[in-house]
């Protein structure tokens, strides 16, 4: 079942014909997605696949590497800005832009992984919220990155086709997303990924075994931020605007949250997690139009809170799925999972 | 073969004559007109959710009265947390959801601009932008109507008073790093430039910041005896606060969003007396019959703790030279025949300014731009508004 | 030259608040080795309980704040008890996401009761009033806060160096095995801190309430407070007092002579300068890991 034979099993991409099917079903299903419901979900879907891949590469750091960060927002930050900057002032084509724009987010995250190799815990996650603060200050500084006015993302133009609708985004996040997912899984499986993991487990007993901590931490950091940096040039395209307030410090503990909820140490977690808390974030306020639960709050509101405050109750349902999460299950929503597929396993004993 | 024929050409004639009869505007049915609109019910912005519940609350008076041409108003109001993305995603699902005729207000500058190409492209108008920035005129768009006097508007304001009635030499500034305090240090320099000065000093303040000392000491060594505040109240109070215990006492004045004197003076614990304001609205406690008719209302239909105050008004007089235009197109509303309303609006006077349009001219920012009056008041030692000015039109 | 004091003042009178919330999440970490992202939601919870007492029920002021301040020890007590614990095998960073959403339930239901709108505390002292030594002005709220700091960080670094409790909290730290093995009640132990750091904050809080009160206002004082433990050392009492004062100062002359646009930019860019020096902070023991 779970056992591999020899390395090649255990790199391959699909382990069985059974995982390649269901692979293949969620492939048409996403395809099929946008004909499928009305457009408003199309967004809510492109926001969710740009925090997909944003959890992904901050797994690869937190979960794999055993780091914290707490600065992601800032690379996110550099990946829409870059992107932005280099189509509009100097004219480089989306499919060059979103590439070097994420390159100059590794740079930056390698920049970032060198203190990171003294420290750890929460030292290190001041030292990236440090970093997440400065990078927002700094870009909101200066005029040429649009100032606190923010910019404006030109037509997404890619060859021959116009991108305007969001079922257009739709299909390029889609593609990208899965590109990014495939290469992070593959990463996790070469000798890149063990050394992380042998990083995140005994670090000093990595070091012994050849691993170069040096190198592997803050290549973990780059490729973190790469990650980031991408999903930041697509937000710019989702969101058709950006300005420094947005990329605050709330952002970066929303995908830390994401990573954690998910699962450390997953990919099919960070997907999970990412999925759970995005659509909450965007869909939680329409609790109070449900029919009986609505009204419920309301009465209760005005009996005993205020009722100009119930909106508040997005940040209550919200704070209460991650704890209860977290206390049920340590391991995230991945560990949901692993739970119920070994009582399956040996279902009916 | 023939019957097949018939019911083919009868389905087809059915939807043919369906889809012209129900050529209705969006967001219009015979009884009901849906109109939306967002505002930060949650986050540290919350204190502007207020916007929104006042244009509720006018919304629900007017039903109560008939409504508008025999449909009823009814308003979407969403919660963005004044979180752009959030802005977009109740925008997108409200418009294609349910389909709105138009939106009104919306607080803040990043979340409007992150949706208004969105809303400019399907040709939705917008009218009342809870934020007196310029970009919403520049460049005008045919279907954006701001209705906020600019907050360039109201540093000139000031800085006239206090030049020439005051005979103040030295001015300063305080002001937020963002779109909204830099538009009043441009007006400011601008309004000084003309009278032949100059700011003395200009002080930034982040949103974030919460230890106002050092900007007093900036203050109080460049000895300004004038201090525009271009920032928000819990900032201007710390402010006022901060020079108050270092024994630095100039003229304040500051913006609208820092009007509301009751407010003020609680939450400074007396320390507001004296500062002068721009305003752009009646105030609260204005004897003025429309004023009158909103009390009435806000005790009618508001929650019990909602306050009576500059947010709450400002929510309905944004929304005024809507409704209005809305009342002139009578029975057959459509999105050309309200924009149209509008633009051939000349000095409507509901709480704020007076309210005019041009037709469309992109070259034109004042075709989009509905008022620029605005008149300066000063806190008395009650909390009262001692009314220092006229209505008083700035270009 | 004068103004080079008066920022020094500024800086040390705007560091004894940072110090009283960097005080109260040292004491967290000290035992639960977790930050604790919750600490400002909770002061935020307890003064606003307090501001409940003094408007709407008119109790007069000598009950209403030592009132506070046993609920904000209760409200330690519960939430150890009740969510703390139930973890189970929890890593660090679980840890820190429940605290995370701790800290998002607390926010909504003070913002729901009370709604978004600044209260106006009635406090005794008024932040307006100063002492003027020479052209020095420094306000009496922030000498009282000053006092309060500095008479916290004594106490409990009394508390924890002498007294019989202390050294449980302590032994609790350093090996939670051996401590029970030895009969300490190590539940008991971890309720306690939490509870005596909640009290920290909620008087940190109390004490920044006669400036600016609405629901969010503890989340720049939290941050501060993190930061200034962070570079004083997280399991260091004395070191968190010290590194808030250091924060404050750098802040303020930063801003007074450089820029004011930058100083918070500045100051963790300072941090993240020192904590390449010293990895564990300025005043702590840097445990160098034995494989």
């Amino acid at each position: 079942m779970d056992m591999k034979r020899d390395y090649y099993e255990d790199v391959k991409l699909f382990t069985s014909g059974v995982v390649f099917f269901w692979f293949m079903v969620l492939m048409v299903f996403l395809a099929a997605y946008p004909f499928l419901v009305k457009n408003y979900y199309v967004y809510v879907a492109n926001y969710i696949a740009i925090n997909i891949i944003v959890v992904i590469g901050l797994n690869i750091l937190v979960g794999y590497t055993g780091q914290i960060s707490l600065g992601h927002a800032g690379f996110f930050a550099i990946g829409a800005y870059g992107t932005l900057i280099l189509m509009t002032k100097f004219h480089f084509p989306f499919l060059v832009a979103l590439p070097v724009s994420a390159l100059i987010a590794a740079v930056f995250g390698f920049l970032l992984g060198l203190p990171a190799l003294r420290l750890e815990g929460p030292y290190l996650a001041i030292a990236t919220l440090g970093f997440g603060l400065t990078i927002t200050r700094v870009i909101g500084k200066i005029e040429f990155f649009g100032g606190r006015q923010g910019l404006h993302a030109p037509e997404l133009v890619i060859g021959p086709w116009h991108l305007n609708t969001d079922r257009d985004f739709y299909y390029l996040l889609m593609v990208i997303t899965v590109l990014m997912t495939v290469g992070a899984r593959n990463l996790i499986k070469t000798r890149v990924g063990r050394a992380f993991v042998a990083i995140r487990d005994a670090d000093i007993a990595a070091e012994t075994m050849g691993v170069n901590l040096v190198f592997y931490k803050t290549l973990a950091f780059a490729v973190s931020a790469f990650y980031a940096g991408v999903a930041g040039g697509l937000f710019a395209f989702v969101l058709r605007f950006i300005e420094p307030e947005v990329f605050s410090l709330f952002m970066s503990i929303m995908f830390l949250a994401m990573v954690v909820v998910g699962g450390l140490g997953s990919i099919m977690g960070s997907i999970a997690g990412a999925c759970l808390l995005g659509w909450l974030d965007l869909q939680l306020r329409n609790i109070l139009s449900l029919p009986y639960i609505g009204s419920w709050l309301e009465s209760l509101s005005k009996s005993y809170f205020s009722l100009t405050g119930v909106s508040n109750i997005q940040f209550i349902l919200f704070g209460l799925i991650m704890v209860l999460i977290m206390l049920f299950e340590p391991l995230g929503i991945f560990g949901f999972w692993i739970r119920t597929k070994k009582y399956w396993r040996t279902w009916p004993f | 073969m023939k019957k097949k024929l018939l019911s083919i050409l009868l389905a087809a004639a059915m939807v043919f004559g369906i889809s012209i009869c129900a050529v209705a505007e969006e967001g219009v049915t015979d009884t009901e007109i849906h109109i939306g609109q967002w505002g930060p019910q949650t986050g540290p912005a919350a204190a502007w959710g207020s916007v929104a519940r006042g244009t509720d609350a006018y919304f629900k008076m007017i039903n109560d009265e008939g409504g508008i041409n025999g449909r009823k108003l009814v308003l979407h109001m969403f919660d963005d947390g004044y979180n752009p993305a959030k802005t977009m995603a109740g925008v997108k699902e409200l418009q294609e959801g349910k389909g709105m005729f138009a939106w009104v207000s919306g607080v803040g500058t990043a979340t409007g601009l992150a949706v208004r190409d969105y809303l400019m492209e399907k040709k939705i108008p917008w009218v009342g932008p809870a934020a007196g920035s310029q970009v919403w005129i520049t460049p005008p768009s045919k279907y954006l109507f701001g209705v906020y006097p600019l907050y360039f508007i109201e540093a000139k304001a000031l800085c006239n008073y206090g030049a020439t009635k005051l005979g103040k030499k030295k001015f300063a500034i305080v002001y937020q790093n963002d779109d909204y305090g830099k538009n009043g240090l441009a007006g400011a320099q601008e309004e000084l430039g003309k009278l032949g000065m100059k700011l003395v000093e200009t002080v930034p303040v982040e949103v974030a910041d919460t230890d106002m000392k050092p900007h007093i000491m900036k203050l109080k060594q460049s000895e300004a005896d004038v201090v525009l505040l271009w920032v928000t109240p819990s900032h201007a109070v710390r402010l006022v606060g901060t020079a108050a215990a270092m024994q630095f006492a100039p003229q304040w004045m500051s913006t609208s969003t820092c009007s509301d004197f009751p407010f003020m003076n609680t939450i400074s614990k007396g320390l507001w007396t004296n500062v002068i304001a721009a305003s752009f609205g009646e105030l609260p406690d204005s004897p003025h019959p429309l004023m009158q008719k909103y009390k009435k209302a806000h005790e009618k239909y508001a929650a019990k703790e909602e306050r009576w105050g500059v947010f709450f008004t400002a929510g309905i007089g944004f929304v005024e030279p809507a409704v209005e235009a809305l009342k002139r197109c009578g029975k057959d509303l459509t999105r050309e025949r309200f924009v149209k309303e509008l633009e051939g609006m000349k000095n409507f006077k509901g709480i704020l300014g007076k309210v005019s349009f041009k037709p469309f001219n992109e070259k034109d920012p004042s075709s989009r731009q509905g008022t620029n009056e605005v008149f300066l008041i000063q806190c008395t030692e009650t909390s009262g508004s001692k009314q220092l000015t006229e209505w008083t039109k700035y270009e | 030259m004068l103004d080079f004091i008066q920022m020094i003042a500024s800086g040390i009178a705007v560091g004894s608040s940072y110090a009283l919330m960097g005080l109260a999440m040292v004491i967290i970490y000290k035992t639960s080795e977790v930050p604790n992202f919750a600490q400002g939601e909770m002061a935020l919870i307890s003064v606003f309980f307090a501001f409940m007492l003094l408007g709407h029920y008119g109790v007069p002021g000598y009950i209403a704040f030592p009132a506070t301040l046993v609920f904000a020890a209760v409200l330690g007590f519960l939430l150890e008890f009740t969510v703390l614990r139930r973890a189970k095998n929890p890593n660090v960073l679980g840890m820190i996401v429940i605290t995370i959403g701790l800290e998002m339930i607390l926010l909504g239901l003070v913002s729901w009761k009370f709604g978004a709108d600044h209260k106006d505390m009635p406090f005794p002292i008024s932040p307006y009033e100063s002492f003027a030594m020479g052209k020095i002005f420094v306000s009496t709220l922030e000498v009282l806060t000053l006092f309060v700091a500095l008479i916290m960080m004594v106490t409990l670094f009394l508390f924890f160096r002498y007294s019989k409790l202390g050294m449980a909290v302590k032994a609790t730290q350093q090996n939670k095995t051996a401590a029970r093995l030895m009969g300490i009640r190590t539940n008991r132990i971890m309720m306690l801190t939490w509870g005596i750091s909640s009290v920290v904050g909620c008087v940190a809080g109390l004490l920044l309430t006669p400036v600016s009160m609405e629901p969010f206002m503890m989340w720049d004082p939290m941050l501060k407070g993190f930061a200034s433990a962070v570079l004083g050392g997280m399991t260091s009492l004395p070191g968190a007092v010290f590194g808030a004062y250091i924060l404050g100062i750098i802040e303020n002359l930063f801003g007074g002579y450089v820029s004011i646009e930058f100083k918070s930019v500045v100051a963790f860019v300072i941090i993240v300068l020192v904590l390449c020096v010293k990895p564990s902070g300025l005043f702590a023991r840097h445990y160098v890991k034995k494989v």
